[in-house]
């Protein structure tokens, strides 16, 4: 049977298709074919004589801002929106009277996109002064560029005057209630104690709360309850855990590379597993958040007696290496890599958008890549001996499996710009040093390859964005959506922040509280915007369906890891061991936490990818959350979920006593509550039903149902 | 509010990382209002109105490629100058290997169909076709090496970090069965490189190919976790049931409606795919002279399942030929001509079986086919430890070689582009993989400029900054 006309199914339409708003679109289709089809054409062949950075502008004709085209120059305007008949320009491009470009006709196609361009309208982005008068130069007014939100200095603002006072809980509830009350919208009423534990109990650790803990929450009457619990939850090796992997994503943890030749595993990197333990160890004691980013990048320099510290240099050695490392063309790459990873992930910034020409709409340029880059070209990938005994190749550990990968310094060398990215089309060499538009004097790095300068230019308090960055990360991770909604892009495409002052008085705190990131934990799951529950209020709902405003905090799906280990959990099957070597998750003889999971650039664990694991070949900014019949499919019938829901039965038959008896223990060990009347009467009635293995049957309905995995 | 609002709009453009196209509903179907909402963020209208870029002329595409990569000169592309200057070794480069000299093709070429088209004789089924084929004489890529070849072949970059072809098309068209994935690679073992190379890289996973090893007859070993080792179909039923029932009381009167919906409904689908899925990967449905037709090799029979997942609405398949433990079947640096053949009779029967029955269903006209590898061979022999040249291999070779497509709106029987007189390089209408991907995509109805997807800072796409669309393939 042919069957083409099916209905799409929602999560696997087509996603580029209807997202925005129909005037928009168009507006920025226009805008998007100035940029494809005229922009360019401007820039190739008039802006040479018709822009600010010519020598003598001729004409007196501008043609690189949308000022300069409908003023036009001595002979009259360039553009008349709509009407190509009185376009100057037109009459220049097809050699009717001037006869412009001089070296030569254009083709009659991009004659035609310059008449459809005029007859829609003339859009044209580039507006004032500020427009980049050369595509492969720009010049930027930083101290313009400086008084944006991103790169301004960070302020600890009064908290605004509320009417409802006695909403607020901690720091944070003021500026919500503020801009609640300002849309008049109210925030929700708190969670039940119940939801509320179980929410706190999984953005802190990611485990389902503990039953002896939870029945003790729900018993404290007393004042300051939430605060006994989030720091008793705080203190568990699982928050460090559980905050490890919000990291491995961030820093693109992985064991391997992208590429194997043959039996080649020399690339690889089997002890990276000390990399993510020295990320627990960090997150265990609550080490600052300026000496987590130091250490990362240059524990060799600035602690190089500190051995336990050395491995997590890893952040930096645990990059892909890609094919035919070594060739100049693949190592551009591999430092893109570092740049992006660095930039990205700690400043929130797209600098590896800048390494062929200067960046497009933020102010970075091709000489802040390359001063960056050469950072990490003076820098080599090292497999450090785990000990002394062990076979080495000059100082390396000759076997990956005897070494720990990090980095250590090379030879000290600048770098050439390399023009459109062209390895062999070389530029001016521009010195190591920071980031222009987040320089204080932008001195050179001279120590070394530059790596330990580079951390304190990251880590100082006078940089606007790297407190941003990471508050900012914490806070999606606790309500799922991020204050400024493009976690890895504060640039002028990634969004404005939900809430300005919040975003930059919650920075400041923190670093004034040591950068301590259980400070900041504490300080948000002790909100009372937190605290809020998950309902949907419809009235609600329609003013603000996206919840900018933050009047409740949304349902969620566990995560992998979080679901993984729930139902081990459930079945009483965790292995709690913290640290070590990794594990594969779907082994049915391996227990341990999600987190321990092996890592594969080339071959992902198929359960982790068919949970929207990222990509660890680079860089993740944020996960997306998909549905999909493939993932129920695991949840039916793969051996993991009925290893688990066979233990989990057998843990239930233990309990003597009557069917209902059972299925309130079975509730109690999935779902952390006794079943409702209704609930008890369906159970009955399955198991009434003639089949084998029926209480697996049932504890494997109960594992996979929506309530274990989704988070109110 | 009124600024909030804006905000909301800009978040929405930005935020969300979704392409800055709008396709309406694809090909006549109905777009579902209500997504993921952890995806969409925004709210999907409707749409009835064609949305895409153009007119598409293609719905699916397979691709079959040659892993290890097919020699031109013994395929596609006549060389018979190569009989002239046999033994020379060519003059420019200084490469190794090459002190054996140009090598000409041991097998005949001869004219096919109507339009003449020339092909070796190692294709005498598909020969019978040669009036329904394309065939690009002109090709070239960046570099003679595997990995970055494959990964230029089937992403448009050198390096792991974008989405496949495959990825980019469900993205952009999703699936016309919502019972299926939209977009599935059939290997027989792992291709070197590996799952990168259906990989979703930053687009959302829903769009990742679904890996099926075709070394395996049985559906049940096709697809992991179709079915329950040991549960009947009638005990799962109710188990669904009383999980569904569980779900909607769970749900109560919730207004989270979007979140726990949808997944009731991937239960549900899950559910009918399992039925569904067990139907399209059974190839014991075929007839025996179908599956005779094919052959039954590793790839034959990759070519019979990808028939039938095309018809049933998967909108990409990607075909590996390769082999447990053989990770580039094609890669004959020694034995070439050996190898050659013995290869080309598998590829042969398979392909022109599978073009046959896509004709015959009336198929072929909206299906793309692409045939090829990665890049071509040397014109030049590769002499390894003896000098037989009976025993000689041919090297990897970048700068011009061949491939094929055939249906889904591409001209028939047309032979497209020239190398040169010995088959070095690509001389004359100079096709680049991008070019074939901006074709590909023009095809299925998208501009390969605006299917684009905003990731780090600024609006990837398939193609890059490159890529024309050849518009003389074009029937």
């Amino acid at each position: 049977m042919l069957r083409y006309f099916f209905a799409m199914f929602a999560v696997t339409q087509p996603v580029l298709l209807s997202d925005h708003a129909f005037a928009n679109e168009k507006k920025t289709e226009a805008i998007q074919f100035f940029e494809r089809k005229i922009r360019p054409v401007l820039v190739e062949h008039c802006y040479e004589c018709h822009s600010a950075n010519s020598k003598i502008i001729q004409g007196g004709l501008r043609l690189d801002s949308s000022e300069g085209m409908l003023n036009g120059g001595d002979s009259g305007a360039a553009v008349t929106p709509e009407k190509p008949e009185t376009s100057l320009i037109l009459d220049s491009l097809r050699y009717e009277g001037l006869e412009m470009p001089p070296a030569g006709q254009l083709s009659s196609e991009i004659i035609k996109d310059f008449e459809r361009w005029i007859l829609s309208g003339a859009v044209d982005p580039r507006i004032g002064n500020t427009t980049p008068t050369n595509d492969s130069e720009k010049n930027w007014d930083f101290s313009e560029e400086r008084k944006k939100w991103q790169y301004a200095p960070l302020i600890k603002h009064q908290p605004p005057e509320i009417q409802t006072v006695h909403w607020s809980r901690t720091s944070i509830d003021s500026f919500v209630l503020s801009q609640l009350e300002q849309n008049e919208v109210s925030p929700n009423p708190p969670a039940s104690k119940r939801d509320f534990a179980r929410r706190v109990a999984y953005d802190l650790t990611g485990l389902p709360i503990a039953e002896t803990l939870l029945n003790r929450f729900l018993d404290d009457h007393r004042p300051n309850s939430k605060n006994r619990l989030v720091d008793e939850l705080l203190s568990t090796p699982q928050h460090a855990e559980h905050w490890t992997r919000f990291w491995l994503d961030i820093s693109r943890y992985a064991e391997d590379q992208a590429h194997q030749v043959g039996n080649n595993d020399s690339l690889n990197y089997p002890n990276a597993y000390l990399y993510r333990d020295w990320v627990i160890d960090a997150f265990t004691s609550d080490m600052s958040y300026q000496d987590f980013i130091r250490y990362q990048l240059a524990a060799d320099l600035v602690a190089p007696h500190e051995p336990q510290h050395q491995a997590a240099l890893g952040f930096l050695g645990l990059g892909p290496k890609y094919y035919r490392r070594n060739s100049p063309e693949v190592m551009a790459d591999e430092w893109e890599d570092r740049v992006d990873t660095v930039t990205r992930g700690l400043l929130g910034l797209t600098v590896a958008c800048a390494r062929c020409h200067d960046h497009k709409y933020d102010p970075i340029s091709t000489k802040d890549y390359y001063s960056l880059a050469g950072i990490f070209a003076s820098t080599e990938l090292f497999n450090q001996p785990l000990s002394e005994a062990v076979e080495k190749k000059g100082d390396q550990a000759k076997q990956p499996s005897d070494g720990m990968h990090i980095v250590r310094e090379g030879p000290p060398r600048d770098l050439a710009v390399m023009i459109r990215g062209d390895v062999k089309n070389q530029g001016e060499v521009v010195q190591r040093r920071f980031l222009e538009i987040l320089a204080i004097d932008n001195k050179p790095y001279t120590n070394g390859s530059g790596r330990a300068e580079l951390a304190e230019s990251i880590i100082r308090e006078q940089n606007p964005l790297t407190a941003r960055v990471i508050v900012n990360r914490v806070w999606r991770q606790f309500f799922g959506k991020a204050l400024v909604d493009t976690p890895s892009n504060f640039g002028n495409l990634g969004s404005d922040p939900s809430h300005p002052d919040l975003l930059d008085t919650l920075s400041v705190e923190f670093m004034e509280h040591n950068w301590s990131l259980k400070w900041l934990h504490r300080e948000i799951a002790l909100s009372a915007t937190y605290g809020q529950s998950s309902h949907r209020e419809y009235s609600k709902t329609i003013k603000d369906p996206e919840n900018w405003l933050i009047w409740h905090v949304p349902q969620r799906r566990l995560t992998i890891e979080q679901m993984r280990d729930t139902m081990l959990v459930a079945a009483d099957q965790l292995d709690s061991t913290v640290k070590g070597r990794s594990i594969q998750p779907d082994d049915p003889a391996s227990n341990r936490r999600t987190l321990y999971s092996e890592i594969s650039r080339m071959d992902l664990n198929p359960m982790l990818a068919r949970f929207d694991f990222p990509d660890p070949n680079s860089h993740s900014a944020q996960r997306f959350e998909t549905t999909t019949p493939l993932q129920k499919l695991f949840l039916l019938n793969s051996p993991f979920t009925i290893n688990q829901a066979s233990a989990l039965a057998k843990r239930a038959m233990k309990t003597n006593g009557s069917d209902a008896s059972r299925i309130r223990e079975l509730y109690k060990m999935v779902l952390g509550r006794l079943p409702s009347e209704d609930e008890i009467n369906a159970g009955y009635d399955f198991l009434k039903n003639e089949m084998k293995e029926k209480w697996q049957a049932y504890s494997h309905a109960l594992l996979i149902s929506n309530e274990m995995f989704i988070l109110d | 509010m009124n600024h909030f609002l804006n905000r909301r709009e800009l978040l929405i453009r930005s935020g969300a990382g979704f392409g800055s196209v709008g396709l309406a509903a694809a090909l006549g179907e109905q777009l579902q209002a209500e997504a993921s909402p952890q995806v969409g963020s925004a709210s999907r209208e409707p749409r009835t109105s064609n949305g895409l870029h153009h007119q598409a002329r293609a719905k699916r595409v397979i691709f079959l490629f040659m892993n290890g990569a097919p020699s031109h000169v013994d395929t596609f592309d006549p060389k018979p100058a190569l009989e002239k200057f046999a033994g020379k070794p060519p003059q420019e480069g200084n490469g190794k290997n090459r002190e054996g000299g140009f090598m000409p093709s041991p097998f005949q070429f001869h004219r096919h169909g109507n339009s003449g088209m020339e092909m070796s004789e190692l294709f005498p089924n598909l020969a019978k076709y040669a009036d329904d084929l394309c065939v690009i004489r002109s090709m070239h890529t960046d570099v003679p090496n595997h990995e970055p070849g494959l990964l230029l072949m089937q992403s448009g970059h050198q390096q792991p970090t974008r989405p496949s072809i495959g990825s980019w098309l469900s993205y952009g068209l999703g699936s016309e069965n919502k019972n299926l994935p939209s977009f599935i690679a059939l290997c027989p073992g792992l291709p070197v490189v590996g799952p990168q190379l259906w990989s979703n890289a930053f687009l959302p996973g829903v769009h990742q190919g679904m890996e099926v090893d075709t070394n395996e007859k049985t559906v049940d070993r096709l697809i992991a976790n179709l079915h329950h080792p040991n549960m009947d179909s009638e005990a799962q039923k109710k188990q669904i049931a009383l999980i569904q029932q569980l779900n909607q009381m769970h749900k109560g009167d919730l207004s989270h409606k979007n979140l726990l919906d949808a997944h009731i409904d991937a239960m549900q689908t899950a559910f009918k795919m399992q039925t569904d899925a067990s139907e399209a990967f059974d190839l014991n449905q075929e007839t025996a002279a179908t599956r005779a037709n094919y052959g039954d090799s590793e790839f034959a029979r990759s070519c019979l399942l990808g028939r039938r997942l095309l018809e049933r609405g998967v909108r990409v398949i990607q075909v590996f030929y390769v082999r447990k433990g053989q990770k580039q079947p094609w890669d004959t640096h020694q034995k070439n001509n050996e190898g050659h053949r013995n290869l080309c009779e598998d590829a042969d029967r398979a392909t022109a079986a599978l073009i046959g029955d896509l004709k015959s269903r009336g198929m072929l006209e909206d299906t793309l086919i692409v045939w090829g590898g990665e890049f071509g061979r040397t014109p030049y022999a590769q002499m390894n430890k003896s000098d037989d040249l009976s025993k000689a291999g041919r090297d990897h070779h970048h700068t011009g070689f061949s491939m094929f497509l055939a249906g889904g709106g591409i001209k028939q029987g047309f032979t497209y582009g020239e190398t040169d007189e010995l088959g070095m390089h690509a001389v004359h209408n100079r096709v680049h993989v991008h070019d074939l991907h901006a074709t590909i995509l023009h095809q299925m109805g998208i501009d390969h400029t605006r299917l684009t997807f905003r990731y780090s800072g600024r609006d990837y796409r398939l193609t890059d900054v490159h890529g024309q669309v050849v518009n003389d393939l074009i029937s």
